[in-house]
């Protein structure tokens, strides 16, 4: 089992996770109980449009069983609960720390977005 | 001939000008026959030129484009659909495609790609063509529809609409363009004759007015002058630019206070104060000359 993490860097289990969902430039594929884990660039992240869309795609077809991040749009989230995808609200910390808290069933679930569409473009 | 009125930045004068060139071209030539002067507004987010020009409106149009329906009944859910689509506007989750109309660009790519073909086209309405006048000048307008995101189709259909695929010598076509220098002002430029690029002497002003005149200079190799707008105080920058990139300054509106007013209560300026109208003859005469001319050698 992995979930997806949404990374600004690519520093191992050392990466900052980032707050941005869709257009962040790395994604971590990782196994909450062994810490396996792949980190992969996001093909979502330069997208003209409807990168949320396409990065919540992408999760999907890697058929990932969970997705803690910081912020959740209106269309990934829609995407994300019509594939019915547990998605964890990351607050701070590191991703150990994180994956502590949700082994632990300590995260909160999304249950609608949190940020207006296009609140990842910098 | 065709005189697209751009500035870059938004607020410096473009209506203004526009208006008042076309009222003044139409008025000049009513005696002539066959003569038409008309003024289009391609600021199709947010037209007011009409509320200059109070033209009586004859003729509407419908903009349509064709809009992606997917009938789940018939999807197997292969994502043919979400590979091709280029805007990301389709996806495939919990074994239904989900359809993003926000995204969608309308191009038809998941309706040929479908193996069963369960997604169809309908149509929708994005904007509206107005066509009309006001005494002697004919004017035309672009509405686009509130909730959608796409300016360039409404004013790529105006264009087709009012201006002929061969222009008559006799007839002139005023287009005020939206601000900015993106595809609404490029899709109002082409086909143009000359770029009146409007602007006012700030900073602002001219870092968007070099933005404009580096697209035409890019994109169009039409010949360009500029009228500055607010002019008075700081015209020393755009003086200087103008200079460096040898495009003409023809014509200057000072910072007043009354034309702010006349403005304001939407009163074209060769209405408040007659003496505008030589000031918009010259100016096209002085666009007339330079077309006659033809482009000076780069």
């Amino acid at each position: 089992m992995q979930i997806a993490i949404p990374l600004s860097d690519n520093k191992g289990l050392e990466s900052s996770i980032s707050t941005v969902f869709a257009r962040c430039p790395f994604y971590m594929l990782i196994d909450p109980e062994t810490k396996v884990f792949t980190i992969e660039e996001n093909p979502a992240q330069n997208a003209s449009g409807g990168a949320g869309v396409k990065a919540s795609q992408w999760m999907i077809d890697k058929e990932v069983a969970a997705v803690i991040c910081g912020n959740l749009g209106p269309k990934a989230h829609d995407v994300l609960s019509a594939a019915k995808m547990p998605t964890y609200k990351f607050q701070s910390g590191s991703i150990e720390e994180t994956l502590t808290a949700y082994n632990e069933n300590k995260l909160t679930s999304f249950f609608e977005p949190n940020v207006d569409a296009h609140a990842g473009i910098q | 001939m065709i005189i697209t009125v751009a500035s870059g930045k938004g607020g410096t004068g473009k209506t203004t000008i526009a208006t008042n060139l076309a009222r003044t071209i139409a008025q000049a030539r009513k005696a002539e026959i066959e003569s038409t002067t008309w003024l289009i507004d391609c600021d199709v987010e947010a037209p007011n030129a009409a509320l200059f020009i109070h033209p009586t409106f004859k003729k509407e149009k419908k903009v349509e484009r064709l809009l992606p329906v997917i009938h789940h009944d018939q999807c197997a859910g292969h994502g043919v659909c979400v590979d091709v689509c280029e805007s990301n506007a389709l996806a495939i989750a919990g074994g239904k495609t989900l359809f993003f109309k926000e995204l969608c660009h309308a191009c038809g790519s998941c309706v040929l790609n479908c193996p069963e073909g369960a997604i169809r086209e309908t149509s929708e309405m994005i904007g509206l063509l107005q066509q009309g006048s006001s005494d002697s000048l004919r004017f035309a307008q672009g509405i686009l529809e509130i909730g959608f995101s796409s300016p360039t189709p409404i004013i790529r259909d105006l264009k087709k609409w009012i201006i002929p695929q061969e222009t008559q010598p006799n007839s002139t076509y005023i287009l005020d363009a939206s601000p900015g220098t993106a595809c609404p002002v490029v899709e109002s430029f082409r086909g143009a004759d000359f770029a009146l690029l409007v602007t006012e002497p700030t900073p602002f002003g001219l870092h968007d007015l070099k933005l404009v005149a580096e697209l035409i200079f890019k994109e169009f190799q039409i010949p360009s002058g500029i009228v500055i707008n607010k002019s008075g105080r700081g015209d020393e920058i755009i003086e200087q630019f103008a200079v460096e990139k040898d495009i003409p300054i023809l014509m200057r509106v000072p910072l007043s206070r009354d034309i702010a007013e006349a403005y304001a209560i939407g009163t074209l300026l060769v209405d408040a104060f007659p003496q505008y109208k030589a000031k918009f003859n010259g100016l096209h005469k002085k666009i007339s000359e330079i077309l006659q001319k033809g482009l000076p050698k780069q």
